[in-house]
Order: structure tokens, then C-alpha cells, then sequence
């Protein structure tokens, strides 16, 4: 089989049909526009919700009771957990000094206190990666029979909401990729079927002359790649032109906007993905040939 | 070439054909004749394999083709050439890339392609309407691209369904004659027709169906 000639036929075709087409490719852009933004705002709010972790940690207080060379024993069985990146020993007079530096012009208030009320504490940050509920759940609740701490606190509440905004975002984000996806994929089929329909004597022509499936197929699958991937470019020039006419001049008067990412590697795959989903497309319309 | 044995197709209210057995050798050039009704179509469409026959064998070039695979169809339908009743030219399409297609889907190479439509066409006296579009030809010179179409592969076989059925005599005393010649270089050709003086003083074997019986057989 001759792909030229496969290629001039798919151009022909597409060119007089043109219009169907190019509302075909419009319609497609549009689903990609949509899933671009879609995985832009759920990309920005998983960087957000990554970098949030950086600021957790968990605090645990230590008895005064306790000597220095059981706090570093204890440090070394905490630094033996695998979820655990580092440790730091704050010892009480030092987050006296903190407290006070905090207080500034209010340190008076201290002064009544007399003798240091702080406790020595430790302060145990987690791998980012390792970080959740569960994990954290898992480790206080192991450093809760130790002997020697009398206090754990770490936010619960927030790593349990930061975790579950970053899990329905990414449901969220998975769920309309599909329906986009499977509704794009339709697009392109339906599509081809009428390309299909409008061609069924020809077709017929072809297998009585004798040509293979892939004869017959390989002019459709041209043309849903032709329009997936037409789609996806428009969809991609929409993106870049939504990102910087809309998003970047709003940034100037909401600075909030600023610190949004605009991950053009992902949204270069556009054009790809549309290919795909067009040839995807056509392969359904196309379904099994028989003779 | 082609051999039928107790052949057998029905259709839901009626036999189109029935325990029909012949042969036609290798080289040979034959016509089925009969009414219209009488299973001419029917007998052509079992050999290209657009329909299958309920009963008995057919066999084309030594494979018994009646239970061929869906895989193996084009295999076969590659090496016999169709004149179909209808013509079923592209209507999209020129003369040229009419006749081209037959060789564009045995994957003859482009360059290929140019000189031996412009051949084909020269045998049935269309050369000067290669890039005419099938709805601006006669039926007549439809029914010649159709031929054009048919033998540009050089097929080993050849099957035309009422192949005159729309043109003057001199027409068809034409393509009988093109036939004539094309069978000459060895291809098996097999014209189904009511026309009998289509075959007149042919000299060529003349088989004779009726109500989808074999009836008989002689020399034109």
C-alpha cells in the first residue's frame, strides 16, 4: 500500500469536506482547551499543597526530668524511622530566647514568670514524599510509648485537609480528563462515521477491486489524526494566549496569580495527545471491515 | 481456471442457482448466457467471492474459494478483473484515477501507474479522456473505463457482467473485440450477457443457464 497516496486521498477528502472538519477540530479544541485548564489550575494546586508540607513538623516536648544522653538516644531511634528527613534539639533556654525575640516589645510579660517555663523539645520534620495521615499517625503513635516525652503535637487537623483537597483535586482532575477524553473521542468518531457513511460505496468499490484493511483504513486514520492534531494545536495556542492575556495581566493586579506555574512542557503534549485521540476515534468509527 | 461443482445459491423467496457444474480452462475466453433472472450475476458474484455459494465448490486458479477466510478475499479478488453491471466508478474521481486505483491497491509503484493506465486506456480509445470525471462520460465510454479498469492489472482472470448492456452495436463489436485481444495474451475471461449477438460467430463456448439451471452448452 502506497502511504502517499494515502495521504493525498485523506487531504482530498478532508478539503471537501471542510467545514464538517473544521467544526470537528474546532469542537476538539475546545475539549483540550478545557482539559488544558483543568491540568493547569489542578497542577498549581498540587505544587501548592507539596510545598505546604515543607512547613510541617511534628514537636515533641521532653520531661525535665530527662538527661542529655537519653534525649540523644531518643533522637537516634527517632532518626532510624524511615519517614523521618531530620531532627533538631531545641533546648529550652534557646526556645526561651526565640519566645521572647517573638514577644519584642511584650517581653515584660515574661518577667513575671521568674524560672524558664519552656520545656526541652525536639522538633521532627518528615520526607515530603512520606507525608500524610497515615504516616504521621503511625510514628506519634510509636513515640507516644516512649518513655521521657510528655507532650506530641503536630497539626492534624491541617494534614488531614491538605491531604484531602490534594486527593479530590486529583480525582477531580482525573474525572474530567476522562469525560473530555471520552468526549473528544467521540467527537472524532462521530466524525469519521459520517466520513464513513457518505464513502460506503466506494468503500465497497475498494474490497471488490481487491484492496486490503489497511488500504481502506489508512485514509480515515489520516484524516482523525489530520483533526486531533489539528485540534490539539489551536487548543495549545489557546492555552498560551489564555495564560498570557488573561492570567499574566491579572497577576499585575492580584499578586496571588503570581506564584501560578505555567508548565508549557505538559501543554507542548497537546498536539500528541490530540493525534491520539483522533486516531482513536477513527479506529472506532471504522470498526471491523468485512468483505 | 474456474471450475463450479453442484453449485447451489438461494436467496430468502427464490433459487438463483442450483447443482450448477462447468468449467472454463486456463486461456479460454467463454460466455454465460441466459435471460435476465436466469443466475448470470449470481455466477460471477460466487467467483469474486461478493456472495458464497450454499452448496457445492468453486474453485478459481486450483483453491476451492468458498470457504476462503475474510483474510485471504483480496488475495483473490487480485487476480480476477471485474467489469461490474453497474460500471461502479468513483464519481469523485477522474478517468485516470479511476483506472489507477486497480493498480494503486496492488501497490504498483507510482511511477508505474501513469504509463500503464494511459495503455489501458489507449486499448478502449479513452485516452483523451483521462481527466475527464465519470458524470460527464457516456454510458458507453463509462462501460469502457469500467473495462480499462478491469484489465490494467492484468489480471489472470476476467469477468464482465453484461459488458455491452448499455452501448450501440458497433460499441459493442468494439469491446468484444478488445476482449478478444486481451484473451490473446492468455487471460481467462468470462462474459456473462443476454445478447446474443454478442457471441455470434465467436467461435468462442457458449454456456447456457436458465431459471438458475445448467441447460446446456455450445460454440458461438
Amino acid at each position: 500500500m502506497s502511504l502517499p497516496y494515502s495521504f493525498r486521498v485523506a487531504i482530498s477528502s478532508l478539503l471537501h469536506e471542510k467545514w464538517i472538519n473544521f467544526l470537528s477540530m474546532l469542537t476538539m479544541a475546545i475539549g483540550l482547551l478545557f482539559t488544558a485548564i483543568t491540568l493547569l489550575t489542578v497542577y498549581n494546586i498540587d505544587l501548592m499543597t507539596k510545598k505546604l508540607p515543607e512547613k510541617f513538623s511534628i514537636m515533641l516536648y521532653l520531661k525535665d526530668s530527662l538527661a542529655r544522653e537519653e534525649i540523644d538516644t531518643l533522637i537516634e531511634g527517632i532518626i532510624q524511622d524511615p519517614t523521618v528527613d531530620r531532627v533538631l534539639f531545641i533546648p529550652k533556654d534557646e526556645a526561651f530566647r526565640e519566645l521572647k525575640a517573638t514577644l519584642r516589645n511584650t517581653e515584660y510579660i515574661l518577667d513575671g514568670l521568674g524560672e524558664n517555663p519552656l520545656p526541652n523539645s525536639i522538633e521532627i520534620k518528615l520526607k515530603a514524599r512520606l507525608l500524610g495521615p497515615e504516616s504521621v499517625k503511625k510514628l506519634t503513635a510509636k513515640l507516644k510509648g516512649q518513655e521521657g516525652i510528655s507532650e506530641i503535637e503536630y497539626g492534624e487537623k491541617f494534614l488531614a485537609s491538605l491531604h484531602s483537597v490534594r486527593k479530590g483535586m486529583n480525582t477531580i482532575g482525573l474525572v474530567f480528563l476522562i469525560v473530555l477524553s471520552a468526549g473528544m473521542i467521540f467527537i472524532c468518531y462521530s466524525t469519521v462515521k459520517i466520513l464513513f457513511y457518505r464513502k460506503d460505496e466506494e468503500i465497497k468499490t475498494y474490497k471488490l477491486l481487491g484492496a486490503t484493511k489497511g488500504f481502506i483504513r489508512t485514509p480515515f486514520l489520516i484524516e482523525g489524526a489530520v483533526i486531533g492534531t489539528g485540534g490539539g494545536l489551536i487548543s495549545f495556542i489557546a492555552i498560551i494566549s489564555f495564560y498570557y492575556t488573561f492570567i499574566f495581566n491579572l497577576s499585575q493586579t492580584f499578586p496571588l496569580l503570581n506564584s501560578m506555574h505555567f508548565p508549557l512542557e505538559l501543554f507542548l503534549a497537546l498536539p500528541a495527545a490530540g493525534l491520539l485521540i483522533g486516531i482513536a476515534g477513527a479506529i472506532i468509527a471504522i470498526g471491523r471491515i468485512r468483505y | 481456471m474456474i471450475r463450479f461443482e453442484d453449485v447451489s445459491k438461494h436467496y430468502d423467496n427464490h433459487t438463483a442457482l442450483r447443482k450448477v457444474s462447468f468449467s472454463v480452462e486456463k486461456g479460454e475466453m467463454a460466455f454465460i448466457t441466459g435471460p435476465s433472472g436466469s443466475g448470470k450475476s449470481t455466477l460471477l458474484k460466487l467467483i469474486y467471492l461478493s456472495e458464497r455459494a450454499d452448496e457445492g465448490s468453486v474453485f478459481v486458479s486450483g483453491w476451492e474459494i468458498n470457504s476462503m477466510r475474510d483474510f485471504d478475499i483480496p488475495v483473490l479478488r487480485r487476480k480476477i478483473g471485474v467489469v461490474y453491471q453497474e460500471f461502479r466508478l468513483l464519481s469523485n474521481m477522474s478517468v485516470f484515477e479511476n483506472v489507477a486505483i486497480a493498480l494503486r491497491i496492488r501497490g504498483v509503484d507510482e511511477r508505474e501507474v501513469k504509463a500503464r493506465v494511459f495503455d489501458s486506456l489507449k486499448i478502449v480509445n479513452l485516452r483523451h479522456k483521462s481527466d475527464n470525471y465519470p458524470h460527464a462520460l457516456s454510458g458507453g465510454e463509462q462501460q469502457r473505463i469500467a473495462i480499462a479498469r478491469a484489465i490494467v492489472a492484468e489480471p489472470i482472470i476476467i469477468l464482465a457482467d453484461e459488458p455491452t448492456g448499455n452501448v450501440d452495436p458497433d460499441t459493442s463489436a468494439g469491446i468484444i473485440r478488445t476482449f478478444k485481444e486481451i484473451n490473446a495474451r492468455g487471460a481467462t475471461i468470462l462474459i456473462a450477457t443476454h445478447n446474443r449477438e454478442l457471441f455470434r460467430e465467436t467461435g468462442k463456448r457458449i454456456l447456457k443457464l436458465d431459471f438458475g439451471n445448467f441447460v446446456g452448452e455450445g460454440i458461438g
